[in-house]
């Protein structure tokens, strides 16, 4: 680019006019192409890592991405990126791209203790089918599995689900999300009755109070970080709160942060709703209209194995907890018990269960949560004084609760992975809803969401155990007439026990339930929490475990067979981002060598079984469900025939290659000239990626889900669409009548999801009258007691540990520690800590230290300084590297509503090497 | 698992046959530099001795380093991290003093310094306690270059420094074009020890923060003015009058009187 100086500035101010009367920022730049770059073929794509979902774009020749940049046009970075994205052209070519299938071999032959070596994929996948059999063949659906993405691409996780729903009939899909997004989604489904966020990123251009619980947006949300602190740069009384339990890089421009011990945000929750009582500010014209209060029980336990068969010893002390715990001072208070009362876990099964409770309930509840508790139970910094932090509690009441000020609510992986994940969103809602500060322009409680794809794919595809596309659940049969019908399915073919989610598919391979796992676009292995145990049950217990991936990570390292994959710019996708925004691209680049799509990987797969494979009987254990026999999946071959299904149709045909699907031919003039890889090694004329778009939106269109057809989002002036787009228009702000066409007319608000709508009535302490009452388009206001973490700092595990992202590397850092560039600037996991706490052990920073837990034990560089400030009692340690393998010693407890897992607080002791 | 990628650098990890070997070169070097014409070269490479060398930590002032330093290599086997080099011949580094290139291994501050443990002679100075006292140079930004200048979420320099908002700082500042703030890396030299982590961490091709000797890109306001903002000096309440005044010149001799000569030469 020849530009001087001075034009780049001319074209600063031009493009700050343009952008001011709404011309696009591209059509202003206009820079001087150099000669070498006249060829550079320029297309539109998204960022291929974090939830915020930045347009790029990118310029090919010669088959390869010669440079990509932030799209001007983009409206949520407008040409911005992260130093993540800034490098999304370089992920492909890493110098250990998988370009084969590699498989365990010995003499030729599979062996599970054999070595990798490259094979055909016809070998590939005449094993993995035999192995497949073998495991479907001994323990029904139930014995194989899916570890699916929140990565995946809109079609990847439809073509796997429908592969596992609709053909298996199993429902041991279940994606990485789970570990990233299923508290948001479970307190979404209870309170609003639909997943995902009323709100929108403008949120941040119309509120003046941010509050981030638990979300570390200067790095893990770098562009959106941007936006907020643009608005505080130009709204002199815009209030920015970090609460977290450590400094991060987000305190640098808070007005407040506050620092307190985990899980004791569900208690600062409730000392806000207690000021709204107390101060008299509740909304009620709002509350009254739209809000029923409810509750649910206590006693459910901590999402991990109630049986001690497979703990190690030092495991052993909190693993019983999951069966009985006894009360601590504080939780005594807060839940108005006893201390020292031992309570059994008894709704550990039935977690999710609620119901209605009265505003005079509520007002009990929340009595206990007085600042002078709160403030004491939850400070966090040692060296801070209760008084100083008093006032900090009372500022954030303050602001919550003046009418004046709008206010957002920000969240992440603080509220998600928490083992009362599903509570701590709810009470966010809980507070927005109590003053009316929700779904309107600046004023909303808003989740915002992980991995590029979790609200585009998992979720709403519904890759989840429990789901099926269009917040549509296994266990409704309603939900399961209406998809077996889309599906072109017999009825009863799909299966309505809910199946493993991805914590209990680990559980799984260890117990011997499943044994066939096939791992695809994430890094299960490294990435779930307590990993020795999952890696030794993968390694020697009689499973087969296939890993698709283009790089050899941790997960192919632990497979049987590896297979090669496309990665994003190497095929047909669409991703979905926080704000309900679907995009799509095109195939830029072929894949290399022999590396596949994972649309292609599930379609060539599904050939190989038959109507007959699948839907005779199926023995399922533990199955109960209304018209259903007990423990069986009835026989549904001759409906299927009635249907025109020949016993012998293979997968493929029944699934994918459908009548309908095969007239969306390709080549397609949507493509303009861009190739599609997956149709040319399918060997046929239809186009997969487009048919099963419009197949899956089916699911969604009139069911407050709508998507825009699938080539419009390859208009060139489309840069993402924010569902439901109903007549061609997005919606901003959902449930709001003023911009949501499923308001009904002359409503101001309607939380119109239509889940978990009818509860019963009861009271604090326990249901009182079972008859169940709809409560049409009202959200719940949930009271959730504080409740203790399970495992906390004792005498021998003195310290807090918690893992977390750095903004230089993406998850598991596959991708990103491929990156020279990335790899220079962070090649290692350090473990942060405060320097007193080193001192006081002997150590010092650049140490080598141990970490280890009762999980096991790892080794850390130690950093008392730089990027992250630790109160004493505390140390953090980033999740990227493999070499430093922070989920050896985390530990597995999850939400037990949400079986989300808690990456944010176990106890370690820390020391010298 | 062992992974495609290097491993951590930890500092029982390290490899010194590559520096015994330097080391040792640049020792025979250094003998035999007391031949006539060997001698002679050194000189004059002396002479033309680099400002631009980046020293260990404590490094005296450069004349005095290389004054005192006796090229013994010490240091460069004390470090943890190969980070330093003795320079050999063809570099513009003296011969056999140690120097290092950030961009390639930086200083990764030991707390115990033990680099300047090992100096025998005090050319690095034996009286640095503490790491951050240190000042083996600056590092400077280049605006046009850094991806935070342009409005790219970068900041690695920023979040790699291990001393983080001392001696590099974050300024925001709106982006003219989309509400997006852009976030500015600013390093301040009154903590800037130099280290070269952020060199070492910077994403871009070819570095856009580098440290240099601070006195080749160090500029000095005038002694004559504070910057009003950054310095509170509030008025003095109570003055007291100096006690050596300058005498009243009412004895100047006639004639003499400064600005005669203006006033009273030269034409309009």
């Amino acid at each position: 680019m020849s530009i001087t100086r001075r034009d780049f500035m001319k074209s600063t101010v031009a493009a700050s006019a343009a952008a001011a009367v709404g011309i696009p920022i591209s059509q202003i730049a206009k820079a001087e192409v150099a000669e070498a770059e006249k060829d550079w073929q320029w297309d539109k794509a998204v960022c291929r890592f974090c939830g915020v979902g930045c347009g790029i774009m990118c310029a090919t020749k010669d088959g390869r991405i010669v440079a990509t940049k932030g799209d001007p046009d983009a409206p949520v970075n407008r040409g911005l990126n992260c130093i993540k994205g800034y490098f999304n052209g370089k992920i492909l070519y890493g110098k250990d791209r998988l370009t084969q299938p590699l498989m365990r071999m010995t003499d030729g032959k599979f062996d599970k203790q054999g070595k990798f070596a490259p094979v055909t994929w016809d070998q590939a996948f005449d094993e993995m089918e035999k192995q497949f059999r073998r495991a479907h063949g001994e323990l029904g659906p139930a014995g194989v599995s899916i570890i699916g993405s929140g990565q995946y691409t809109v079609q990847e996780g439809y073509v796997a689900a429908k592969f596992m729903k609709a053909g298996v009939r199993s429902n041991n899909i279940d994606p990485n999300a789970r570990h990233c997004m299923a508290s948001a989604v479970a307190a979404f489904i209870q309170t609003f009755g639909i997943d995902e966020p009323s709100g929108n990123y403008d949120d941040i251009e119309y509120t003046d109070t941010a509050v981030l619980w638990g979300a570390n947006m200067a790095e893990c949300h770098p562009i959106l970080w941007s936006r907020i602190t643009d608005r505080k740069l130009s709204h002199p009384d815009m209030k920015l709160v970090n609460l977290s339990t450590f400094g991060n890089m987000s305190s640098s421009v808070a007005d407040l942060e506050i620092i307190f011990k985990p899980n004791t945000d569900l208690a600062i929750q409730n000392y806000i709703a207690r000021e709204i009582v107390h101060r008299d500010a509740v909304n009620w014209d709002f509350v009254n209209k739209h809000c029923v209060f409810a509750t649910g029980p206590y006693d459910i336990g901590y999402g991990m194995r109630n049986t001690d068969k497979f703990a190690h010893d030092a495991e052993k002390d909190i693993q019983a907890k999951e069966n009985a715990v006894v009360l601590d001072e504080a939780e005594a208070v807060a839940q108005r018990r006893k201390a020292g009362e031992t309570v059994e876990q008894k709704n550990a099964g039935g977690a999710g269960k609620h119901w209605q409770i009265s505003y005079d309930d509520f007002k009990t509840a929340v009595e206990p949560y007085t600042l002078d508790f709160v403030a004491e139970l939850s400070k966090g910094d040692p060296d801070e004084s209760l008084d100083d932090f008093k006032v900090k509690l009372k500022q954030l009441a303050d602001w919550f609760i003046d009418d004046q000020r709008k206010l957002v609510s920000f969240w992440t992986m603080g509220f998600n992975q928490h083992q009362r994940g599903t509570w701590v969103n709810e009470q966010c809602y809980m507070n927005h809803l109590l003053l009316g500060k929700q779904a309107q322009p600046g004023n909303g409680a808003f989740s915002l969401t992980g991995q590029p794809s979790a609200c585009g794919t998992a979720r709403e595809v519904g890759t989840f155990a429990h789901r099926l596309p269009a917040d549509m659940v296994v266990a409704n049969p309603k939900h399961r007439e209406r998809s077996e019908k889309l599906w072109k399915l017999p009825a009863k073919t799909i299966n309505p026990k809910v199946g493993s989610h991805i914590v209990k598919i680990m559980r799984d391979l260890e117990d011997g339930n499943i044994k066939f796992a096939w791992v695809q676009v994430n890094n299960p292995f490294q990435a779930t929490a307590n990993a020795n145990h999952w890696i030794e049950a993968a390694r020697k217990s009689d499973n087969f475990i296939v890993c698709s991936d283009p790089y050899p990570t941790v997960s192919a390292k632990v497979a049987d067979l590896i297979l090669p994959s496309a990665m994003i710019f190497e095929k047909w996708g669409a991703y979905g981002n926080a704000e309900r925004r679907t995009q799509m691209w095109r195939e830029q680049v072929p894949p290399p060598g022999q590396a596949r799509s994972d649309v292609w990987q599930v379609l060539e797969f599904s050939k190989r079984f038959t109507v007959k494979d699948f839907w005779g009987e199926q023995k399922l254990p533990g199955l109960k469900a209304d018209g259903f026999e007990d423990g069986k999946l009835p026989d549904v071959i001759a409906a299927a025939r009635d249907m025109g299904y020949s016993p012998d149709d293979n997968m493929y045909k029944v699934l994918f290659a459908t009548p309908a699907n095969t007239k969306v031919a390709w080549p397609d003039p949507v493509a303009k000239g861009h190739d599609n890889h997956t149709v040319v090694a399918l060997g046929e004329n239809w186009f997969p990626e487009k048919a099963l778009f419009e197949e899956y939106a089916e699911f969604g269109r009139g069911h407050e889900h709508d998507l825009a057809p699938f080539d419009v989002y390859y208009r060139d002036d489309v840069r993402g669409l924010k569902w439901p787009v109903v007549d061609g228009k997005e919606t901003p702000w959902r449930f709001n009548g003023e911009y949501d066409p499923y308001v009904p007319k002359g409503e101001k608000f309607a939380f119109y999801g239509k889940a978990l709508k009818a509860i019963p009535k009861g009271n604090l302490d326990g249901v009182t009258d079972p008859n169940k009452t709809a409560h049409t388009d009202k959200a719940k206001i949930f009271f959730r007691p504080y409740a203790a973490p399970v495992e906390q700092p004792d005498k021998n595990y003195d310290l807090w540990y918690c893992t977390g992202r750095v903004l230089e590397h993406w998850h598991t850092g596959t991708m990103t520690r491929r990156v020279p560039e990335l790899h220079r600037a962070v090649p290692t996991a350090t473990l942060f800590m405060h320097p007193a706490d080193a001192q006081s052990r002997n150590m010092q920073r650049k140490d080598v230290v141990w970490i280890e837990s009762r999980r096991g034990k790892i080794k850390a560089v130690l950093e008392t300084q730089g990027r992250d400030r630790m109160p004493k009692g505390y140390v953090f340690l980033p999740f990227f590297d493999e070499g430093v393998f922070a989920n050896k010693i985390a530990l597995d407890a999850t939400c037990p509503i949400s079986k989300e897992t808690d990456y944010k607080k176990c106890a370690v002791k820390v020391y010298k090497a | 698992m062992g992974g495609a990628v290097a491993p951590p650098m930890q500092r029982n990890m390290t490899d010194k046959s590559r520096r015994d070997f330097l080391q040792k070169s640049a020792q025979g070097m250094a003998v035999a530099a007391t031949g006539g014409l060997i001698w002679s070269f050194l000189v004059r490479q002396e002479a033309k001795a680099n400002p631009a060398a980046i020293r260990p930590p404590g490094a005296l002032v450069e004349a005095d380093f290389n004054a005192t330093c006796i090229k013994c290599g010490q240091c460069v086997r004390a470090c943890p991290y190969d980070t330093l080099d003795l320079a050999t011949a063809g570099q513009d580094i003296p011969i056999g003093t140690p120097y290092f290139f950030p961009r390639d291994i930086p200083c990764y501050m030991c707390p115990d310094i033990p680099c300047k443990v090992a100096c025998p002679t005090g050319a690095l100075r034996a009286d640095l306690s503490d790491i951050a006292d240190s000042r083996m140079g600056l590092a400077v930004i280049d605006m046009e270059n850094c991806l935070s200048w342009q409005g790219l979420r970068c900041e690695v320099c920023h979040r790699e420094c291990p001393l983080r908002d001392k001696a590099i700082g974050i300024e925001t500042h709106p982006r003219q074009i989309s509400k997006h703030a852009m976030f500015v890396p600013i390093v301040h030299s009154d903590a800037c020890t130099g280290c070269g982590i952020c060199e070492k961490a910077c994403p871009t091709e070819k570095a856009a923060i580098r440290v240099v000797p601070a006195e080749l890109v160090q500029g000095k306001i005038g002694e004559h003015y504070r910057l009003g903002w950054k310095i509170d000096t509030p008025i003095t309440q109570e003055f007291k009058p100096a006690d050596d005044r300058p005498a009243a010149q009412d004895d100047a001799a006639p004639g003499e009187a400064p600005g005669l000569d203006y006033l009273n030469e030269g034409s309009f």
